[in-house]
């Protein structure tokens, strides 16, 4: 399998070689690459490829430390509503 | 016959553990109490755990410490369970997810 067709986020199934082609055609940062690939907008929120997203935004653009980078979103893992509310759940 | 390690270089022998047996996909296989759904079906030639919601194609196993929702199944009805943490019990009922209905995206193939 040539490294193009990696998948680099497998909730949204997003190749690290269109993480690539995004990132040198718009130059983007990791929000903005984010946004245009869908890359860590899956079910899992990002927790097991946004640092591989991160990286490969880094490629093409200065990390800009003053700007908070792809970060986590509360609740840090999917929970049912049941769970929260105890409806529906023994 | 069996893909399991029966016999351990450090863990030693796998013990007379109660078998159970549970359902995935409608289809009946054993497996060990208590341990994980996706080892039990690891253990039975079973790799596939369900299909991506939009191109359908394969997942299983992916972190398998719970931290990838890739194996994610619906248990007993509940659905966005992980295989990898969730211990099996006897007469379990697992589906895995398929791929779901893109009625937009389809209709825009033809006339967007």
């Amino acid at each position: 399998m040539a490294d193009k067709d990696m998948i680099i986020c497998r909730c949204e199934e997003v190749t690290y070689g269109e993480l690539v082609e995004t990132a040198e055609e718009y130059g983007c940062n990791a929000r903005e690459l984010k946004l245009r690939t869908r890359a860590g907008m899956g079910y899992c929120g990002g927790r097991t490829c946004r640092n591989m997203v991160d990286a490969v935004a880094c490629t093409v653009t200065e990390r800009d430390s003053t700007q908070v980078t792809l970060k986590y979103q509360p609740p840090v893992r999917p929970v049912h509503f049941g769970d929260l509310g105890a409806i529906g759940h023994d | 016959m069996t893909e399991r390690i029966l016999d351990h270089p450090v863990l030693g022998k796998l013990d007379a553990s109660p078998k159970v047996s549970f359902l995935f996909n409608g289809k009946e296989y054993e497996g060990i109490e208590n341990e994980p759904i996706a080892a039990a079906l690891l253990a039975n030639g079973v790799r596939t755990l369900r299909r991506h919601e939009e191109s359908g194609s394969p997942r299983g196993i992916y972190c398998n410490i719970g931290h990838c929702f890739e194996c994610r199944v619906t248990v007993d009805g509940v659905q966005g369970m992980r295989a990898c943490l969730t211990p099996v019990k006897d007469g379990m009922v697992v589906t895995g997810g398929g791929q779901l209905d893109a009625p937009v995206r389809d209709w825009r193939k033809n006339n967007g």
